[in-house]
């Protein structure tokens, strides 16, 4: 693997801690220790605005003691300074209140393949800076050199390298290495007042996957003047057709309310409703952290428990939550491999395709939304409730009519997913969660 | 709680001249260090007991050349010579050529000012203190009324030291303290649920907690709002007249406006007002300010993370717009003052003009004056939150209001969306009371990523009609 030997002093360094934070009294200790090397660069208006470039490390643990747990992070790696932080993080952990559910996971020997995940891509610490640079202005230049463009947030390119070794005092020692590239740029159409504006990215963990300047370019303007000259609409409950970028953002919240932290604190719609029909017999959602080579893929969570892939919903039954060790204890499951840091993260979190043209869906819609983007909070997980400020195409007759804004949508995520009549075939893998486009019943649309 | 680490910057000031020179060696017209040790502990409580403390250290320091307007930028988390002059070497980088100038004599700049005088700084006091905080505000919470099932409360205070040098010769430092207080807690009745939220804090010392507000009155708010909104029924949805509570519903200032006045989408003509300054755009009554220099607040500092000592800086006065929020770059760029609003979340952050306390200075009509005059409208009271973009539309999320009926709150009213658009905003605030308050110490604003903490506020207002997204 990528990497070894050259982080020999960091996994030395880990182990050297757990056995430290053992000698002092700490019944359990689990040490993760980052190293990532960052580039970054914005340009704008065809010249350099910003230009990154750096390397950081950090190191982050967890003691438990008497089942009672406390926390530290560090950018400082001097022994010194880790070693009076275990000492301290003992005498807080004595404060604290035993929790019976506290504790790392069953220790297991475990052999991972992190080479066939392909998470690595030894190409991107080679690129050459002006390569970096070009990529970034050439997507500017595309998208300024249509006319209907007025103006430019800028363009820009970033790559992350990083290595995490992860120590535990069950004995796990182990490190794997990923990278991440991403390009993009964002946009506006209209004068002064009658600004609109829009943005498309990609981001890959190998280089040679990323979309191509032109493609990202273009994609932009599109979606940007799509949303010129917008009306306003009266307030009406309509059928409601979220792009994959929207079902996406729908699924962020799903997976809110299905990670197991939310559930066992009551803090979700859905806790207590473990194999019940959540949503309808067309909707089927998984977790999936074994994927090769995208961006939701790991060998392990913070835990080191294996990644897997977790059905979440079946055919609208809902099969599992997503749980790290201690949430999974709290509800009497077993961890799902998603614990992310002090919390419960997503892996691949993906709705399934079905099997219609995205075009099909708005051809089949006599009047509706075509959703394109929302802003605001407005998000409830305990209630399922959604309350968003909203921009988005008005259909009518099968065909896109006219761009719509100052409008709101409003529903619930527990009715919604009982409510999605189509499930696109447009999956495309473009963040860590994802989905195809997707028709909803109706929704709530205020204006005026 | 004794701390774990030494000095935080050991470094003499032939090095940072060496720093501050290497950093210019390819020609960049501006050098800067900025140098960050960030100390912050948390708890949280919940299901009872005291689930989890932390400890963090954060510490780095980044450099900065400035060539123009183009900016490149190194950091590090070793403070040694040697990675900080690795860094200024990746930031030098952004400038072509070869050297034209030199580093000045580095001069401390001494101020006498202090915006947060407090008494018992938190790092000092013990961690036992801190936990019954935490349990009494617990406690107020679930007792106030047994259909509260469930709270959540977290505590964090934070001790930040800045050192800001820079190839003008300016070398000048701040400590900077925050704390923060919150309550979330869930209410049911009959198989619903609800939520509610509080919080305070500040840069402010532990008797901030005994004199301004008590971790009763932030366990007993939260719990009030969890059983408020079990009451609540569903938002009307259409346009309507609004008003405004004072206080929280500053959000609406500091995303309708605040932020498309911050003279980066200005310089970059990005923001819809970037070319109305000297213009009218707002009613007469309308007077916008951001002042980072309010003493205790949760925006306030003493030295902005460029080095530039803050003003009050007037933003909007008589419906007009007066002036921005500034950083170096884009004062330098746009030909205007500097304001000290050049704030960066760490030293892996370049700095960018960030509002601090922004607020709307209160008006001349009286609160019950304000509700007589609507027949029919919706009353917000709590938020969540907002977002804008820079074309001026923003939304932001109402978490509890009431409706208005005959000039009277009614019906209590849950979770809805404003949407509008800034300019028109400014036109249809059409009443500014006389009760200006500030919402609660425990604001964070994100901007390109970066999270910065905030205050905002103003008085009841009166909007004559604005888009709400409810279900009805």
């Amino acid at each position: 693997m990528t990497g070894k030997g050259k982080f020999q002093g960091l996994k030395n360094l880990a182990e050297i801690m757990v056995r430290f934070a053992c000698a002092q009294g700490a019944e359990e200790i689990q040490v993760t220790i980052v190293e990532a090397l960052e580039f970054n660069v914005d340009v704008r208006m065809g010249k350099i605005e910003n230009l990154i470039e750096a390397g950081a490390r950090y190191c982050g643990f967890k003691i438990i003691a008497g089942n009672k747990t406390a926390y530290a992070t560090s950018s400082d790696l001097s022994e010194e300074t880790l070693h009076g932080l275990v000492k301290n993080a003992i005498r807080r952990a004595k404060l604290a209140n035993p929790d019976e559910f506290s504790g790392l996971p069953p220790s297991k020997k475990y052999s991972f393949d992190t080479s066939s995940l392909d998470i690595y891509d030894p190409e991107i610490s080679e690129l050459e800076t002006e390569k970096k640079i070009d990529l970034a202005l050439e997507t500017e230049r595309i998208a300024l050199s249509d006319s209907r463009i007025t103006n430019s947030h800028g363009a820009n390119f970033e790559t992350k390298e990083m290595t995490t070794i992860l120590a535990n005092s069950s004995g796990f020692l182990d490190e794997y290495a990923e990278t991440y590239c991403g390009l993009g740029v964002g946009i506006q159409a209209g004068g002064t007042d009658t600004k609109v504006e829009g943005f498309w990215s990609s981001a890959r963990r190998h280089f040679r996957d990323l979309e191509t300047p032109e493609k990202i370019a273009k994609k932009a303007v599109e979606r940007t003047v799509r949303l010129l000259n917008p009306r306003k609409i009266k307030t009406q409950v309509v059928p409601v057709i979220f792009e994959p970028t929207m079902t996406s953002w729908l699924l962020g919240f799903l997976f809110a309310c299905v990670s197991g932290t939310s559930v066992y604190q009551k803090m979700s719609f859905l806790s207590d409703k473990l194999g019940e029909k959540i949503a309808g017999e067309n909707i089927s959602v998984s977790d999936d952290g074994l994927m090769p080579g995208k961006l939701g893929t790991r060998p392990y969570d913070s835990e080191g428990v294996p990644s897997q892939k977790t059905i979440v919903v079946e055919k609208g039954l809902l099969k599992s939550y997503l749980c790290d060790t201690y949430s999974g204890k709290k509800l009497d499951l077993a961890s799902t491999g998603n614990a992310d840091g002090a919390g419960v993260g997503p892996n691949n979190f993906y709705l399934h395709p079905g099997n219609v043209q995205p075009e099909n869906i708005i051809q089949k819609t006599e009047k509706g939304l075509l959703l394109t983007r929302t802003i605001g909070h407005g998000l409830n997980p305990v209630t399922g409730d959604i309350s968003r400020g909203a921009f988005g195409l008005w259909i009518e007759n099968g065909e896109i009519a006219y761009p719509v804004a100052e409008i709101t949508v409003a529903g619930n995520l527990g009715k919604i997913l009982r409510q999605i009549e189509e499930v696109g075939n447009d999956l495309e893998f473009r963040n860590a969660i994802c989905g195809p486009t997707i028709k909803v019943q109706e929704l709530t649309v205020a204006g005026e | 709680m004794e701390t774990a680490y030494k000095t935080p910057f050991p470094l003499t000031s032939e090095d940072l001249k060496t720093i501050l020179n290497t950093a210019l060696s390819r020609g960049g017209n501006f050098s800067e260090i900025f140098l960050e040790y960030k100390h912050f502990h948390s708890i949280l409580m919940e299901e009872d007991i005291i689930k989890e403390t932390s400890e963090n250290i954060h510490v780095g320091a980044g450099v900065r050349v400035l060539c123009k307007d183009q900016t490149g930028y190194g950091y590090t988390n070793v403070l040694s010579l040697e990675r900080l002059k690795r860094a200024a070497v990746t930031a030098a980088s952004i400038a072509k050529g070869t050297r034209s100038l030199h580093s000045s004599p580095i001069c401390p700049v001494p101020f006498s000012h202090n915006f947060y005088p407090i008494i018992r700084p938190a790092p000092k006091e013990s961690l036992g203190k801190k936990i019954s905080l935490v349990k009494n505000t617990y406690r107020a919470a679930l007792g106030l009324d047994p259909k509260i099932k469930k709270a959540k409360v977290s505590f964090i205070d934070q001790n930040r030291q800045i050192t800001v040098v820079n190839s003008d010769g300016c070398y000048i430092s701040d400590i900077q303290p925050l704390i923060k207080l919150t309550c979330l807690c869930v209410a049911e009745k009959s198989g619903r649920r609800e939520m509610g939220y509080s919080g305070g804090g500040g840069k402010v010392g532990l008797e901030y907690f005994q004199n301004a507000l008590t971790p009763k009155n932030i366990g007993e708010d939260a719990a009030a709002e969890a059983l408020h909104l079990l009451e609540a029924v569903e938002a009307p949805a259409g346009e309507m007249p609004i008003v405004l509570a004072p206080g929280h519903s500053g959000v609406l200032i500091h995303e309708a406006v605040g932020h498309l006045l911050e003279a980066d989408f200005i310089r970059k003509k990005t923001s819809i007002f970037s070319d109305k300054i000297g213009k009218k755009v707002g009613n007469e009554q309308i007077f916008i300010y951001d002042d980072p220099t309010i003493p205790f607040f949760r925006g306030s500092y003493n030295v902005d993370d460029e080095g530039t000592i803050p003003k009050k800086t007037r933003l909007i006065e008589h419906g007009m717009l007066v002036g921005l929020i500034q950083d170096r770059l884009s004062a330098e760029s746009l030909g205007m003052p500097v304001t000290g609003h050049g704030r960066r979340q760490d030293y892996s952050c370049i700095p960018i003009p960030r509002m601090s306390n922004t607020y709307i200075d209160k008006g001349e009509y009286d609160r019950d004056e304000i509700l007589r005059s609507v027949r029919n409208g919706f009353y917000a009271q709590n938020f969540q939150g907002g977002q804008v973009e820079d074309s001026g539309k923003f939304t932001f999320s109402v978490s509890s209001g009431f409706l208005i009926e005959n000039g009277k709150l009614t019906a209590p009213v849950k979770q809805a969306t404003l949407i509008g658009t800034n300019i028109d905003i400014l036109k249809k605030i059409e009443k500014v009371g006389s009760d200006l308050l500030f919402g609660l110490q425990t604001g964070t604003c994100g901007k390109e990523g970066q999270a910065a903490p905030v205050t905002d506020g103003c008085p009841t207002l009166k909007v004559t009609k604005m888009t709400v997204g409810g279900l009805r």
